[in-house]
């Protein structure tokens, strides 16, 4: 097996780069950076199609196959979504749905666009994908247990839609599964549907425990020489973070599917108190079904950001990179994604202000959940302060970006709305509740995701997508999804009720039907926008423009490998060693406006650079 | 360019969609005309910081949009703005949270002279039990519910041999009366919830949970479930009717008590025993 | 990855300096294998898995309507016609600990490369946790016997046997994938992988004697779950 590594690559220079050129003020170890604490990492090269491409130890060729799953599953969830919509919109005219079909409709759309999709996408696929090129390592520091983690994903999706073709269908319970009813009969799916459920969810809790470790520990110990913390850009710092909150969120979702997989397979009673059904009273006793969700929002809320962290991080270096300004106030940045991320734990039950639990935790979590928007709201600022005297390019990337910022400072705001205690009681279980959280982790981050997409498929690919069919696509998506979300906010204030197969004739439905109609429409078209984005993609991936090196003309060390796309182990036969952040754009005195990671200080002397 | 444009025009839209938009609050027909008042704070700030923020994006969009021979400033941090930044969000958010616990604090504490509601919710439907002249509720149990019980009391308890039972989903209150709605489920989640009361609370079987409001508008409203609770959520419906007192006690006097059903069930089986032995 | 040197680095005094060292370049902690760190975030992690557990079970102790069962009585064992209280868990405890020092050892050894006394001290700890797994074992089924059941239990709250067949299982299964793994080490040193940086079966990766050390942070956890197991399921 020898063969397959390639254990004589050049040893690092032991000591610092010679320097080269000599402009006014060089001194001789100006550009000293220290010597390599890690040896190089040796990895395993696969020769043939299936250690190449399926059981692939590279963590580029996993990010990938993360990717493409999760937007095989978010399709699906997609579909879902558009069935739903013509229940809601025009109630009849699918003559197939039932109310259990629509709950069923609403529970895996839900269920899948939160974990299967966002979750797997961001760290999965863009933090495989990202991590080991934009911290300068070769790959993942355990690749093998990478793969592992993603079939795990794999597997988990699988056992996912195979609830779909069980007895009784997938389950119905809504997306957060709440006890007594996911598990009792007058629930869709209350059989084998979530019994397949939980055991998915314990799955990919397993699964990406183990990419998550991989993360961290590539984030934290397999930086390249000159890789400070605070040189790492905004989307390692998101993802990084985003992972850590996993790691310590996932647990409770682990531990309440463990309760309610026994609940449900031996008839024990964690979260079942004496029940009456059909004149009958059952087997169970005692337990407490808010416990359950104590422990399903201890998931829940910090899951809202291993979202948005990414989200926030990767958006911070599109604006910056496509504004050829600086991110402004970065360590402000670092902080408050950090803060987010340890605030996120202690504001769980203000998912719960009306569940029943002791109404005295109302005035905690009102109290944490308000102190949270204070960081997030300096992230906003600091974005737009970075588009303010910067030099725009207005291309598709950058709109994405701006779609962002208006879709997230909306849902941020109706955020205050549900965390503030009292102004949540009218509104919470409406459609208020709905339109904040699609505006705000639905929304928002797919803006970002896209964003994304059309800003490293050079990388990937090595061929630039479509611009003229990315601005449809833009602005089908945003202007679609923004008439969808915005107006639905008012279908909460008159107190329409959420999870509602129909209104019959309701007072509060029949004068909006007219704005239901108008919204499933909506939400028609900008499902089928999105398959403009895979018309792009294919035509691109034949006949594209050639991207060539760092085409965006951005700092940080994706765009410095030794070939586009990167092959395995990333950067040839030297690691590159970074000398400042990844944000010198525009210094002055400098002729280019970027500065890359890699330039030492003796070549750019006569600028006014900041010391990072 | 046009993206500036198009971005404004959205700002514009939604601002203009508020103003004009026919989908809006139900009236108040309860005493929380205070949170009403707070969503009303909250969306002003609120709004106002979206429209500013947005506002300022689209003008750097039109104002910085990418030229050839602009160089961009280059100006890592500005602790000043900074500080300044988060010392204003930091008092704006105090100053929404401030109304919102004091509010809390009302939702929380009951007044004394409230007339206290038994809420029994099942799937899919609601019946009602209120305190005979004892004024209060006799206790409950699960296990005792049956055809001769339906709420479950116990045989027991003596507050509970007066309770005026209402098998139907639909209750009258009194006007201008506080209520102490005490919600309990037999299976799963429920949630009595009327818009126009702009309250609600969880029913959670296993546990009495409890809310308050004052009626304070004459007339007939319709209940609805506010937390999922199977495949006949949406259709579990009731009914609240508001009256003045007159009215309300006219109703009141005609509902049966514990003790009158059971006296009447005796009737029953009584006869019943007859006629097998005949 | 098998020898990390941290070349002349130099830590820095005071707070400040240790956030310097903190966010300085290529690692946060300094000399930390790789494998290391990773275990320590995954017991971390886990260990919000057991404390979801035992809040959980406190929660449930506290609200359920049915009396607690008192622990001295049903965890009793009969020793020579005796009832002794917490005697098979006094045994399980003190195994469970023994091999927690034998583990202790042979990393010790293993860092000096004492190939042999390491393998044993392995296989030492490999047996004790193989030996806390039967006891455990008996108890269930001591306990099963007796009527009590997941979903049952005649000496009180049906929560009690939910609660502990749970726990006890889920930490039992921790000690049984410890075990399986002892063994496999063991027989890794005594074939001499660590010496000659033999590389894993599947993972590729070089061998080396820190994997003994790794392993046994894993150890010491599932030991350290114990006692705070021990405590809230037979003290309380």
């Amino acid at each position: 097996m020898s063969e397959d590594f390639n254990n004589n690559k050049t040893i690092q220079a032991q000591s610092s780069e010679t320097i080269s050129g000599g402009g006014a003020g060089v001194t001789p170890d100006m550009d000293y950076v220290r010597p390599a604490e890690i040896p190089d990492q040796d990895l395993y090269h696969g020769h043939s199609f299936i250690t190449k491409w399926v059981f692939c130890q590279d963590a580029k060729v996993i990010g990938v196959q993360y990717f493409l799953t999760a937007v095989f599953t978010g399709i699906i969830g997609l579909i879902l979504s558009w069935l739903m919509r013509l229940q809601l919109g025009f109630p009849g005219l699918a003559g197939f749905m039932t109310a259990e079909h629509y709950y069923q409709f609403v529970t895996m759309h839900g269920m899948i666009m939160v974990v299967y999709f966002l979750t797997a996408l961001f760290l999965g696929g863009f933090g495989n994908y990202l991590i080991p090129l934009m911290v300068g390592a070769r790959d993942m520091v355990f690749p093998y247990v990478n793969m592992v983690s993603y079939w795990m994903f794999f597997v988990a999706v699988g056992v996912l839609m195979a609830s779909f073709f069980v007895p009784g269908g997938p389950t119905g319970s809504g997306w957060t599964l709440y006890p007594p009813q996911a598990i009792l009969e007058g629930t869709p799916g209350s059989g084998m549907g979530i019994l397949l459920m939980l055991i998915s969810l314990s799955l990919f809790v397993i699964g990406f425990t183990m990419g998550g470790l991989n993360y961290l520990i590539t984030v934290l110990q397999a930086r390249t020489r000159g890789m400070t913390l605070m040189r790492m850009p905004l989307t390692v710092w998101g993802i990084f973070t985003a992972t850590v909150l996993a790691m310590l969120a996932f647990p409770a979702l682990l531990v309440s599917s463990i309760m309610m997989t026994l609940d449900k397979v031996l008839g024990t009673s964690f979260f079942m108190p004496t029940i009456l059904k059909a004149g009958e009273v059952l087997e169970y006793g005692g337990g407490s079904p808010i416990l359950f969700q104590h422990l399903f929002w201890f998931f829940g809320h910090p899951e809202v950001y291993i979202v948005a962290l990414p989200a926030f991080g990767i958006v911070s270096d599109l604006i910056s990179v496509h504004s050829r300004k600086n991110i402004f106030g970065y360590r402000m940045m670092v902080w408050a994604i950090v803060g987010i991320g340890a605030l996120s734990f202690f504001v769980w039950a203000h998912h719960m202000y009306v569940s029943g639990m002791n109404p005295w935790f109302g005035f905690f979590f009102a109290t944490t959940t308000l102190i949270i928007a204070v960081p997030t709201a300096m992230k906003v600022y600091n974005w737009i302060l970075t588009l303010w005297r910067g030099n725009i390019r207005l291309n598709t990337v950058m709109l994405w970006c701006l779609g962002f910022i208006v879709t997230f400072v909306n849902g941020g705001i109706t955020g205050i709305f549900l965390g503030n205690v009292t102004v949540d009681v009218p509104l919470s279980d409406t459609y208020f509740v709905i339109a904040h959280f699609h505006m705000v982790m639905g929304i928002a981050p797919l803006m970002v995701i896209m964003g994304a997409v059309y800003h490293w498929f050079p990388l990937v690919a090595g061929r630039m997508l479509d611009e003229g069919l990315g601005k449809w696509h833009f602005w089908l998506t945003f202007l679609g999804a923004y008439s969808i979300y915005f107006p639905m906010h008012y279908l909460g204030f008159i107190g329409v009720p959420r999870r509602y197969f129909e209104m019959y004739d309701s007072p509060y439905m029949t004068s909006a039907v007219g704005m239901n109609e108008f919204i499933s429409l909506a939400a028609f078209i900008v499902g089928a926008a999105q398959f403009i984005l895979i018309y792009n993609i294919i035509k691109s991936l034949k006949e594209g423009e050639r991207a060539g090196k760092n085409p965006w003309k951005a700092n940080s060390l994706e765009w410095f490998t030794s070939t586009v796309p990167p092959e395995h182990g990333n950067f040839g036969d030297r690691l590159p060693v970074v000398h400042r952040w990844p944000y010198d754009y525009s210094v002055p005195g400098s002729k280019e406006d970027f500065m890359p990671q890699t330039t030492p200080p003796s070549a750019v002397v006569d600028t006014e650079v900041e010391k990072t | 360019m046009h993206a500036g444009i198009i971005f404004f025009l959205v700002i514009l839209g939604s601002v203009l969609f508020h103003i004009f938009t026919p989908w809006y609050w139900t009236d108040i027909a309860s005493n929380w005309k205070s949170m009403d008042d707070t969503i009303t704070l909250t969306f002003w700030v609120g709004g106002g910081v979206f429209v500013a923020v947005c506002l300022f994006m689209v003008y750097c969009v039109f104002k910085f949009s990418y030229k050839e021979d602009r160089k961009a400033e280059y100006k890592p941090e500005d602790k000043k703005l900074e500080r300044i930044l988060t010392w204003a969000t930091t008092l704006g958010v105090a100053a929404l949270l401030a109304p919102g616990l004091i509010v809390w604090n009302q939702y929380v504490n009951v007044p004394k002279n409230a007339i206290e509601i038994d809420v029994m919710a099942w799937q899919w439907g609601w019946q009602y039990r209120l305190p005979g002249e004892d004024k209060k509720l006799g206790t409950t149990q699960v296990q005792n519910i049956n055809d001769n019980n339906p709420f479950g009391i116990n045989l027991d308890d003596p507050y509970g041999k007066d309770d005026v039972l209402i098998q139907s989903d639909v209750i009258n209150l009194k006007n201008n009366r506080p209520v102490k709605i005490l919600l309990r489920s037999v299976d799963v989640l429920h949630n009595w919830y009327v818009p126009q009361f702009r309250a609600k609370m969880d029913a959670v079987p296993g546990v009495v949970t409890y809310y308050w409001f004052e009626p304070n508008k004459i007339g007939e409203y319709e209940v609805l479930c506010a937390e999922y609770c199977g495949v006949g959520h949406y259709a579990m419906r009731g009914g609240v009717i508001v009256q003045d007192e007159q009215e309300y006690n006219q109703w009141l006097g005609e509902q049966e008590t514990f003790s009158e059903l059971i006296a009447k069930q005796k009737v029953i089986e009584f006869k019943e025993k007859r006629l097998v032995k005949k | 990855m098998s020898e990390q040197k941290i070349v002349d680095y130099e830590f820095k005094p005071g707070f400040k300096g240790m956030a310097k060292d903190t966010g300085s370049d290529q690692t946060m902690f300094k000399g930390v294998h790789w494998g290391k760190a990773m275990m320590w975030i995954f017991l971390l992690s886990d260990t919000f898995v057991f404390s979801c557990f035992l809040i959980s079970y406190m929660k449930g102790r506290a609200s359920t309507p049915v009396e607690w069962p008192n622990p001295s009585e049903v965890f009793a064992l009969d020793a020579f016609g005796v009832p002794v209280p917490l005697l098979l868990i006094a045994i399980m405890t003190f195994v469970l600990i023994t091999s927690s020092g034998t583990m202790a050892l042979a990393v010790k050894y293993g860092y000096e490369r004492n190939r042999k006394m390491c393998g044993w001290l392995v296989l030492a700890t490999a047996i004790g946790g193989l030996t806390f797994v039967g006891m455990q074992a008996f108890e269930w089924s001591k306990l099963i016997h007796e009527g009590v059941r997941p979903w049952e239990n005649p000496f009180g709250a049906p929560q009690f046997g939910s609660f502990f067949f749970m726990i006890t299982g889920f930490h039992g299964t921790h000690v049984s994938i410890g075990v399986i793994f002892l063994f496999i080490y063991a027989y890794k040193v005594f074939a001499g992988h660590y010496d000659e940086q033999k590389r894993g079966w599947f993972t590729t990766m070089k061998g080396d004697y820190v994997e003994i050390e790794i392993l046994g942070l894993y150890w010491h956890f599932v030991d350290l779950v114990w006692v705070f197991i021990f405590a809230f399921f037979y003290l309380w």
